[in-house]
């Protein structure tokens, strides 16, 4: 059994559908996450498990009881917002304790389950300040410590590390991600942010104006994008505009210029398709080590250092195309104007339907 | 900006030079010394200066803690200061929430905030003069409620006496009420509703543990505020009652400085002092709650 359904969820405001056709199901321990750009229905989704909204269409079913139409205090779902959520009027063990306050608990079994959860988030030293004594990100782990503390049977997070600086929240991320695993819980993380998505996730739904548009592992949703907003959205891109010269080979024309492309890749096209063509920057490479399938001539237009990687903007035909290698201290960099030669295989090559949407 | 710029900018603004800022605030200061500094000052001087002598004396006080209709002055101004300081509170409060927090409509607001911005700020011979129009024995109102059979003055209420001039109060502290208690509501996130029913907690137990312990440092603030702003009213009971049958510690020192009643010049200044030393304890106890509000607010 699943742990958590979303069955035909839809969600209307005014007549104007944000969700829509909103199926997934949760299996227990998993860690999924949202991802999808501004305003897509991501927060919408969230808090319809959560409670705070009411779905205008379908159910939500947890632990085999469909939970669609119960009030958010009686859930028992963990919700960890933005910022800017923790009770200032109390301290840090307060805020953990508060949930099992209501519930009635003993004061020592709310001590002891306080002192534990200070003990995972590392904040031992903290339990007595007030939230505003605190950094962001000690005041984002005490709120995760606080929804933990009540046991709940998911875990809910929307965006909580994006108001934290980069550090923290490559650092904050990787211990939720270990909290969750060592807890075994079951969690929905939000986020808009890619690589955030595809570093701590089991799995990742990629939405975008309110409907799905592929749920996959990040290795599936990065490498094999089903739709052209998936391989837009999702890693840096580059795409063009070609059209399908031949079929059966995998040829395509980009502006006079001749990519090949996999058979697999050309399922459903026929000679004469407008389409959209796509390869990911690091699956390109100079060519005078190794030809691949695709050998292209072009010109050097720009280097841009991002730290590990080193991203080089080629120009072929009229197309700007970006080629990502790693970087290292023996790096022979071409020049900018220089005209070089580069080079990928025909699986690089995706294919898409029309207009690019990202 | 750029480096050059950065490292000039020290010298653009020497410190020897006059700033002309300072031209800017000098009304303020002068305003505050004029009309703040230098009449509290007075006061404080005066209260313990023989009227006659000009020598240090204890005299005033001695005489304002014996005289029984000066403290019954301070006993009705701390009364009337009280009961519409707390109705105007609870009032306000209640006004204000359900306009910013009860999903009306937004021009409900504003329109509640214009008002409040007004009403706050009328007082005096106009506000008691609408009241007489309205309440007194020959009212407006007062008459419509004869013409449908009921007479207020029959059941006890009268314009000129303590509750009638607590409700006259009441027309400006609960508005300045709702204007100061504004921010500490916007203040309340929707956050902290939402973690707390989340956690399980019903709407009841969100205003016991949450709402209202975070809203008390302003409540009280506010309320300590009103308090204040009644007990220095002066005009609006002045002009209600004539002068004579509220003695409010405010008509007590009118009275006395225009040699009036007993034509005690020290008398009138320590009954001043007395007025000085609460509105200072109002004062501060109203920035220290404040001060505790926005940390949690901010
Ligand atoms: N209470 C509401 N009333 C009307 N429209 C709403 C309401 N809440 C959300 N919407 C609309 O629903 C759409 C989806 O909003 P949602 O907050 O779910 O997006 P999101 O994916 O979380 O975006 P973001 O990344 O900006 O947080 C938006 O167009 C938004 O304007
Ligand atoms: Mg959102």
């Amino acid at each position: 059994m699943k742990h958590l359904i979303l069955k035909n969820i839809s969600k209307e405001y005014g007549g104007t559908t944000v969700v829509r056709d909103f199926n997934l199901e949760i299996e227990q321990g998993e860690f999924v996450s949202f991802l999808g750009p501004s305003g897509c229905g991501k927060t919408t989704t969230l808090r319809m498990v959560a409670g705070f909204e009411m779905p205008t269409t379908g159910t939500i079913t947890m632990n085999g009881a469909e939970i669609t139409n119960n009030p958010p205090n009686q859930r028992n779902v963990g919700m960890i917002f933005q910022a800017y959520a923790l009770f200032p009027n109390m301290t840090v063990a307060q805020n953990i304790g508060f949930g099992l306050k209501i519930r009635k608990e003993t004061e020592s079994a709310i001590k002891e389950r306080v002192d534990e959860m200070l003990a995972l988030i590392s904040l031992q030293k903290h339990a007595n300040k007030y939230p505003y004594q605190l950094s962001g990100g000690q005041q984002q782990r005490v709120a995760l410590a606080r929804a933990l503390a009540n046991r709940p049977q998911v875990l809910l997070l929307d965006e909580p590390l994006s108001a934290l600086d980069a550090k923290i929240r490559v650092s904050l991320r990787s211990e939720i991600r270990a909290i969750q695993k060592k807890m075994g819980i079951t969690a929905i993380f939000v986020t808009h942010d890619q690589e955030e998505a595809l570093s701590i996730s089991d799995r990742i739904v990629v939405m975008y104006e309110g409907r799905i548009e592929q749920v996959g592992t990040p290795f599936q949703v990065y490498n094999f994008p089903e739709t052209n907003f998936v391989a837009n959205f999702v890693g840096t891109l580059n795409s063009a505009e070609a059209e399908v010269v031949d079929s059966a080979q995998g040829l395509l024309n980009m502006d006079g210029i001749q990519f090949k492309t996999s058979q697999e890749e050309m399922k459903g096209r026929s000679t004469g398709d407008k389409i959209r063509m796509s390869i990911r920057p690091e699956r390109l490479s100079f060519a005078a080590e190794l030809k691949k399938d695709n050998v292209l001539d072009c010109v050097i237009e720009n280097i841009t250092f991002l730290g590990s990687v080193v991203r080089i903007q080629v120009k072929i035909g009229n197309a700007r195309f970006n080629m990502d290698t790693f970087n290292n201290p023996f790096l022979e960099l071409p020049k900018i104007g220089d005209k070089s030669q580069v080079t990928c295989s025909q699986e690089a090559v995706l294919v898409y339907s029309g207009e690019a949407t990202a | 900006m750029s480096q050059s710029q950065k490292r000039d900018a020290p010298k653009a603004r020497p410190v020897s030079q006059m700033s002309w800022a300072w031209l800017g605030v000098m009304p303020f200061f002068i305003f505050a010394f004029m009309f703040l500094l230098y009449p509290s000052s007075t006061i404080v001087v005066r209260t313990f200066q023989d009227a006659e002598t000009g020598s240090f004396t204890l005299k005033n006080i001695i005489n304002l803690m014996r005289d029984p209709y000066v403290l019954g002055a301070y006993s009705l101004s701390i009364k009337i200061s009280i009961v519409t300081a707390l109705g105007g509170a609870i009032f306000g409060f209640l006004l204000a929430y359900a306009a910013i927090r009860g999903g009306l409509p937004r021009f409900m607001r504003s329109s509640l905030m214009t008002f409040s911005g007004v009403a706050s700020n009328f007082a005096g011979v106009p506000l008691a003069f609408a009241f007489i129009a309205l309440l007194s024995p020959t009212g407006m109102l007062t008459n419509w409620l004869k013409a449908v059979g009921f007479n207020i003055y029959d059941y006890g209420f009268t314009l000129f006496k303590f509750w009638g001039l607590s409700l006259v109060y009441m027309y400006f502290q609960f508005p300045l009420m709702v204007l100061i208690i504004t921010p500490a509501i916007d203040g309340l996130r929707r956050e902290w509703v939402e973690a707390s029913e989340n956690l399980g907690a019903t709407t009841f137990q969100y205003w016991r543990y949450v709402a209202f312990p975070i809203l008390l440092p302003s409540l009280l603030g506010c309320t300590i505020l009103l308090f204040g702003n009644a007990f220095g009213a002066f005009a609006t009971a002045q002009a209600l009652t004539g002068g004579s049958a509220m003695n409010l510690a405010t008509i007590v020192i009118g009275a006395q400085l225009r040699g009036d009643v007993l034509g005690d010049l020290g008398l009138g200044y320590a009954v001043a002092f007395g007025m000085v030393i609460v509105m200072t304890v109002v004062m501060i106890g109203y920035s220290v709650l404040q001060r505790r509000a926005e940390r949690w607010l901010k």
